[in-house]
């Protein structure tokens, strides 16, 4: 018997910083906007269990799209991408976010990423605090360096398991094998954009000197890592979440730098905890 | 209890040759690495997925593509079947723990999917220290 899932998929074209992007998104739900970003290198599917979880999606619309040249979402249509290396910018994230949330016309949005998308969560609260309602970066720090590496896609050996691969151990052992592989097959998709995502995670992401000034009380800052993370490890996250005005530090144990794609029944006990605290701090 | 060293690699290589996750990509996976263990040093040499040989008592000239140097105690760690965040891994212990990955980072590269199986193998067959 044939089943169809409630989650939906749809292209939506608009210009950032005089690039144009046909933008792919997944999104399932009603209510408060959530929109989650994938990690570096990966796509939207690593959120397949929140897009389907029906009692989140009761009450949050879940939105998660394919940044530009992941997953569905072409490289910009106007210039000819393939005559320089991409590297992807804080400015430029901020930027694609937020243009993305206009498009959709999504009113109060909170912002969830993982990983290169949890470090962009803190750039979004410190730079667009009165457009979020919220973030959630999980697996993210003020300052990460050390994954900006040529062997993402070194043309001696076969890039896309070398990332598969490479994110391995960013996973706790705990999690299922089934999910464990999916999140390696997505990553040998990504080989080409992988060091190009890096190049903002461990090298233009730097809020050491910013943290005081992310307005948590207005738009709050709940982060949340898991025991297993080697790149970002919890007394990094705890660091950081420590320096924010109302700063909030939820550590998730057993599980890795990919959360809601390793284990999502574990990720969403934490995340449902997360959510109830944005309630009690915001109007609802 | 700790292994003898033959014990442990017939062990260790009769689970690698019957690991059906290496099986199904074996093809050209073929280089040789050294497990440095402190007081207990082996090489391994793998041609297309399997185990070619195990030398459990490298001589000072006897070559292989890259090793991996770490305490026993890491060793042990690697070990568990369900090991300590940090110890899960080459990469994680490299990062955060005394792990060290010398040679030709190349070849471990070029043969990450299947060594990272193999590795992991460690948490069924022990470790010798």
């Amino acid at each position: 018997m044939a089943k169809h899932s409630p989650v939906t998929g749809r292209y939506v074209t608009f210009d950032v910083d005089g690039k144009e992007y046909k933008v792919f998104y997944l999104q399932n739900g009603k209510g408060q906007p959530l929109v989650c970003q994938h990690t570096a290198g990966c796509h939207n599917h690593q959120w397949r269990g929140l897009l389907e979880d029906e009692e989140i999606t009761k009450n949050y619309n879940v939105i998660a799209y394919d940044l530009p040249r992941h997953g569905k979402s072409d490289p910009p249509h106007n210039t000819e991408w393939w005559k320089e290396e991409y590297k992807l910018t804080a400015d430029h994230f901020c930027n694609f976010i937020v243009k993305f949330c206009d498009a959709l016309e999504l009113e109060n949005p909170i912002f969830m990423g993982s990983s290169f998308g949890g470090n962009v969560a803190l750039q979004l609260a410190l730079r667009r605090p009165d457009r979020f309602k919220a973030v959630i970066p999980v697996e993210a720090a003020d300052h990460s360096p050390g994954f900006y590496l040529d062997w993402w896609r070194h043309p001696h050996a076969n890039a896309a398991q070398v990332c598969g691969s490479g994110v391995w151990d960013l996973m706790a052992p705990q999690s299922p094998e089934k999910d464990r592989w999916l999140t390696w097959h997505y990553y040998t998709q990504g080989a080409e954009t992988f060091k190009g995502d890096l190049y903002f995670y461990s090298v233009d992401h730097d809020l050491r000197d910013e943290l005081k000034n992310i307005q948590g009380r207005k738009c709050p800052v709940i982060m949340m890592t898991g025991t297993y993370d080697y790149l970002t490890p919890p007394e990094a996250t705890e660091n950081t979440a420590r320096q924010i005005k109302g700063g909030v530090y939820i550590e998730m144990d057993d599980i890795g730098h990919f959360p809601m794609s390793e284990n999502h029944d574990v990720f969403r006990v934490y995340l449902k905890e997360a959510l109830r605290i944005i309630r009690e701090r915001t109007d609802g | 209890m700790k292994q003898d060293i033959k014990s442990w690699a017939d062990k260790y290589e009769s689970i690698t040759n019957s690991d059906q996750t290496i099986a199904a990509m074996s093809k050209y996976y073929s280089c040789s690495f050294m497990f440095d263990m402190e007081a207990c040093k082996v090489i391994i040499e793998m041609h297309d997925g399997k185990v070619k040989h195990i030398n459990t008592n490298p001589g000072p000239l006897d070559a292989y593509d890259f090793a991996l140097r770490a305490s026993e105690q890491t060793w042990r760690e690697f070990s568990q079947p369900i090991p300590k965040p940090m110890y899960h891994g080459i990469w994680s212990a490299s990062f955060r723990k005394d792990l060290k990955i010398e040679g030709n980072h190349l070849v471990l590269m070029q043969n990450l999917r299947n060594f990272t199986v193999q590795f992991e193998l460690l948490r069924k067959s022990g470790v010798p220290v």
